[in-house]
């Protein structure tokens, strides 16, 4: 085929695939973060049913839990819960504020979730560090750091996530009627948030 | 979207990549797989330095370790580097960055010459095609594995491998075979015909679809890579259970890391089918309009979309009790043993189903437009697809009935075995008698669906009797399970999938296939099949142990006539490649609808037009409607339509 | 129409036949050499008669449909439109359900007989380890042997564990089999009803040697197991 040939056949494709019927009320990109949601809930519901199993169904395991000589920082641990339930709520702030075109709040907000979800990811750190025990440590060990890192893994995802609208943002992107590529990750930012009480109350205080 | 009017010849690549400069500085640094080669090397080199630099930071001693550093390099940062070189983020590596949106110009979309199946393609057709044909490649390494064994197999003893490489090639045979064959190739049928059958123009993330397909030769470059690591490949079986899967050498890393690329792939593309099929129906198909093959991928997609994660968690921890010396399944740090079975079966049961639920849908098609007649009983065929799907996260532990587990445990898995068994038969059933009283066309893909119902139902029967607990603990983990697997997954699953491809191949090439070769293919097949697996049945109960190379004596004459018949079933293949690929260069062109079937995709050419539809069909009625005078089941030009009304 | 049925039915028949041969000239299981075997072979003859019943008339109805109902390829009719019969589909939705509970039934009360220690079972534990067995006969003074011996006729209790990978002990003539795995105790009943010699299986991956990991067990007369006893602890 000769170039003038393959121009004429692309010109006459490019007509464009015709617009899709929208069969459900529900929006197609929200559906799809809900199932992500939904498949990350199932991953976090193995660790679980690991920590289950090592906790409950090991004929073996100790009878007290923390086991003897293991110690956590249920308080830190609480004001980072603090921290991250905060940030949902500047995350809430940035959404409504865009919807209402309030520029400086939306951008405002945005940048103080991202900075407490990273101050939680620190202290999460440092945590991990002064904890006393290492993943070598045995089952109890295995579990905490499981679910704590599954967790803080998908704030560091969160994190990007929410690094991208602040990018996006800053340059101009959104406005009152455009504005989904801030409540997708929105959604998943609580989803996070939500997540991390589950854990928190799993591992720290029952 | 605004079409764009572009008189240079840029029309290969992406409108949101910057054309580069001469042709050579295309091929290197240009999207495609030159790029995605090297990219993949700095991805290796990366990932390298990664974890020398977090060693030594952490002061881990020895820096060097090669399987962390495989592991991470090998298997994370190295595919990645390869995706980013393909070019499957540069869109939204653009997007995000904030860059204004070019307008899309569609020319990373369809297939105008066989170059376009080797890239990023959006069109679910591409990748439907993609799909299958990756997946046929690595049926043929993982069958070409079985007839190894099988030689081996053919008399006790040890003669070609040692024990390592022959748990190996069991092990890797039975990977590849789920997961780089049944499960994506019921993808691909579904990736190309499920936009057509709904009346959309493509799936509802068409770039998240190409990432998923290119996601797949990597976990199955992965599995079979595995073969070279020191100490051979993985040979804990598939079912990698722990603690032995702790205790192998390097390759079983790649088994953990690989099923995590395969599930990723197998995630997203269901998360695809999940949102197409609810939101991009043509206007007037209601759920109870929908053909059952959508109404299969829309069931398999959620089973995925819930049960797939689990495996990943199963593989992440063993992982982590290799590499972090963790203690998730070793006893003496306080792990539980059992509670890896538990949660790899909690997703491996489901995904006996993702292997399954897509060829009913298949059949379904197949039946209902060779025999000329309506699905019988088309809302409870719908319905038991969502039974199945409900049941089949209830029954997981009927793989454990011998592990050893809490007793109370047994009874309660053992009923809902045995109620799942109603579901199941309530299709078999119906495709029978959807056969009743029909106009049979024994054509090549009817074959497939008729040799389907009848293995397929001495498959469900032997695992009635694997859902009786008492005599599970007879048969469990012998030979007799080999032969459930291989009726099921052999005479249920690829029987469909062949079913599928003979049905779709006019639709997918323009072409037809050679009907007298497929029928040559379907009989030596058949034939050869039922020889090699149902005298399995009888050395299992016997006392034949599975994965194993040597065996007692007394089975050495059956084991010997299963191994040729073995070879006949791998030559049979041959006659299946030689019609696809004779058939789809210089087959007779095949009209739109050879077999006047109803369902949308057949009402457009073969192949079908570049963007599917020029307008959405309006469905007006059920799929089935045949011999209804009158029926239609959608009008395909609308607006034309109502001109000749109003006219 | 009454024709058709007679063939379909004669189709059936022979099917059913055919099936059934295969069923009974070959011997499909190992001789039963237990009390816990014979009650599961039971279930497992009362499992084929409904699968050959089952197989019999779906293979009936498929190849009597081809046989009457077949058309050339370019046959252009359409059949009839029957969509569906709400009686047999609730026919053929209760019966399976009828048959599957039947089964989980009779499955239940063997379950429950295999799994009931008598009074006073001897007591044997069994240790898997890559890539051989070790029974220890804890109502002897942990006598240990690796090769395994019951006396006829006798409840024998074998509690299992494994020392590294999980292993699975099997006695095919036995009929009961159970993983032993690390960290944890399994349990399984075997009332040996025949003497003979026969062959301990281990049937779970356990890694190189797994095809060879085989020990010898022999039931014996309760006169010769004492004198094995005897014989052993000196």
């Amino acid at each position: 085929m000769t170039d003038v040939s393959l121009h004429a056949e692309a010109l006459h494709d490019h007509h464009g695939p015709p617009e899709a019927n929208q069969s459900s009320r529900v929006d197609a990109r929200t559906l799809g973060m809900l199932l992500f949601i939904g498949s990350e809930i199932m991953l976090f519901g193995s660790f679980f049913a690991a920590y289950f199993f090592v906790r409950v169904v090991n004929p073996s395991a100790p009878p007290e839990w923390p086991p003897e000589g293991y110690h956590f920082p249920v308080f830190v641990a609480g004001v980072n819960t603090a921290i991250l339930v905060t940030s949902s709520f500047t995350m809430h702030w940035a959404l409504q504020s865009i919807k209402r075109g309030q520029r400086a709040g939306f951008l405002a907000g945005m940048v103080l979730t991202f900075v407490m979800g990273l101050a939680f990811l620190l202290t999460q750190v440092v945590e991990y560090v002064n904890v006393g025990f290492n993943t070598g440590d045995g089952a109890f060990a295995s579990v905490f750091f499981g679910l704590t890192g599954l967790h803080g893994a998908h704030v560091a995802i969160g994190l990007s996530l929410l690094g991208m609208v602040i990018i996006r943002g800053f340059r101009g992107h959104f406005s009152p009627e455009h504005h989904h590529g801030v409540e997708l990750p929105g959604i998943y930012w609580h989803f996070v948030d939500v997540m991390w009480i589950v854990v928190y109350a799993t591992v720290y205080l029952l | 979207m605004t079409p764009s009017h572009h008189g240079t010849p840029q029309a290969e690549y992406p409108a949101h990549f910057e054309p580069p400069h001469g042709p050579t500085w295309r091929l290197l640094f240009g999207p495609g797989l030159v790029r995605g080669g090297w990219m993949a090397g700095a991805g290796f080199v990366f990932g390298m330095l990664l974890v020398l630099a977090l060693r030594w930071w952490w002061s881990w001693d020895p820096y060097w370790n090669t399987e962390v550093i495989l592991a991470v390099a090998g298997m994370v940062t190295a595919p990645i580097g390869f995706l980013a070189g393909i070019g499957s983020f540069d869109y939204w590596l653009h997007y995000i960055s904030g860059r204004p949106t070019r307008p899309e110009d569609h020319s990373g979309h369809g297939a105008r010459s066989w170059k376009d199946y080797f890239r990023v393609n959006t069109d679910h057709k591409v990748i439907g095609i993609q799909y299958l044909v990756t997946t046929f490649v690595f049926f043929t390494i993982g069958g070409l594995m079985a007839m190894f064994f099988r030689a081996e197999l053919a008399q006790p003893g040890l003669q070609f491998v040692d024990s390592q490489t022959f748990n190996g090639l069991v092990s890797v045979h039975a990977t590849l075979m789920i997961f780089l064959f049944v499960i994506p190739a019921f993808a691909g049928l579904a990736n190309f015909a499920v936009p057509l059958m709904l009346g959309a123009p493509d799936m509802a993330f068409p770039r998240l679809n190409a990432l998923s397909f290119w996601l797949l030769p990597i976990a199955g470059i992965m599995f079979v890579a595995s073969f070279l690591a020191p100490g051979g490949a993985f040979g804990a079986g598939w079912t990698g259970y722990a603690p032995l899967a702790e205790g192998q050498p390097l390759g079983q890393t790649f088994f953990n890391m690989g099923v995590q690329w395969a599930g990723a792939s197998s995630i997203m593309t269901a998360l695809n089918f999940l949102v197409t099929i609810i939101t991009m129906r043509a206007p007037g198909m209601t759920f109870w309009r929908m053909p059952l093959l959508v109404w299969a991928n829309f069931t398999t997609s959620l089973l995925v979309v819930i049960a797939t994660p689990f495996i990943a968690g199963s593989q992440f921890f063993v992982m982590f009790d290799r590499i972090m010396h963790t203690s998730f399944f070793t006893p003496e740090g306080g792990g539980y043993v059992l509670g890896y079975q538990h949660i790899f079966w909690f997703y491996s049961h489901p995904a006996v189903y993702i292997m399954m639920l897509p060829g009913f849908g298949i059949v379904s098609e197949v039946i209902s437009s060779m025999s000329r007649k309506p699905i019988f009983g088309y809302r409870l065929m719908a319905l038991s697809l969502m039974g199945i799907l409900v049941l089949g996260f209830s029954v997981w532990a009927h793989h454990m009935f011998v592990a050893g587990m809490a007793d109370w445990l047994r009874v309660p898995m053992m009923i809902t075995t045995l109620l799942i068994a109603i579901p199941t038969g309530i299709k078999v059933f119906s495709w029978v008698a959807t056969l009743w009283r029909g106009r049979i066309h024994l054509t090549t893909p009817m074959l497939f669906a008729l040799g389907f119902v009848t293995m397929f139902v001495i498959g469900g029967l032997s695992g009635i009797y694997l859902g009786s607990v008492p005599i599970d603990i007879a048969a469990s983990d012998t030979y007799f399970i080999v032969a459930h697997i291989h009726y099921v997954l052999f005479g249920g699953s690829v029987f469909t999938i062949f079913a599928g491809i003979y049905y779709w191949f006019p639709k997918m090439t323009g072409r037809m296939y050679s009907e007298r070769l497929g029928k040559w293919h379907f009989w030596l097949t058949f034939v050869s099949f039922n020889a090699t697996f149902f005298p399995m049945h009888y050395v299992g109960l016997r006392g034949m142990p599975r994965r194993v190379f040597d065996y007692d004596s007394a089975f050495g004459d059956l084991n010997f006539a299963i191994s040729i018949a073995s070879f006949v079933l791998g030559a049979s293949f041959i006659v299946f490649v030689y019609n696809m690929i004779t058939s789809w260069v210089r087959g007779p062109i095949a009209e739109a609808n050879p077999w006047r079937a109803r369902t949308l995709e057949w009402q457009v050419s073969s192949p079908p037009p570049i963007f599917n539809f020029d307008e959405i069909p309006q469905v007006v009625g059920g799929p089935y409607e045949y011999g209804v005078p009158g029926a239609r089941h959608a009008i395909m030009s609308p607006s034309k339509e109502a001109q000749e009304v109003h006219a | 129409m009454r024709k058709g049925i007679v063939q379909l039915v004669a189709i059936g028949v022979v099917i059913g036949v055919l099936v059934t041969l295969v069923a009974v000239l070959f011997q499909w299981l190992p001789t039963s050499a237990s009390e816990e075997f014979d009650r599961i072979q039971d279930i497992y003859w009362f499992a084929t008669w409904i699968s050959i019943v089952i197989f019999a008339v779906v293979g009936a109805v498929v190849v009597y449909s081809v046989w009457k109902w077949r058309v050339p390829l370019d046959d252009d009719m359409d059949g009839p439109p029957i969509h569906g019969h709400t009686g047999l589909e609730i026919a053929w939705t209760a019966v399976p359900a009828i048959l599957v509970i039947a089964i989980g039934i009779v499955s239940a009360v063997v379950m429950s007989q295999n799994g009931r220690a008598g009074n006073r079972p001897l007591e044997v534990n069994a240790i898997g380890q890559q890539f051989t067995w070790k029974f220890v006969y804890s109502d002897y003074d942990d006598l240990t042997s690796g090769e395994l011996v019951l006396p006829v006729g006798r409840e024998a209790r074998f509690t299992m564990t494994a020392v590294d990978v999980i292993h699975s002990f099997w006695v095919p003539n036995f009929g009961q089999k159970q993983d032993a795995v690390p960290g944890i105790e399994t349990t399984i009943l075997v009332t040996p009803n025949r003497t003979g010699e026969f062959e301990v299986v281990c049937t779970e991956l356990c890694g190189l040697g797994h095809a060879t990991m085989r020990a010898k067990a022999r039931v014996v007369s309760q006169a010769e197991f004492d004198r094995w006893v005897q014989e052993k602890r000196a």
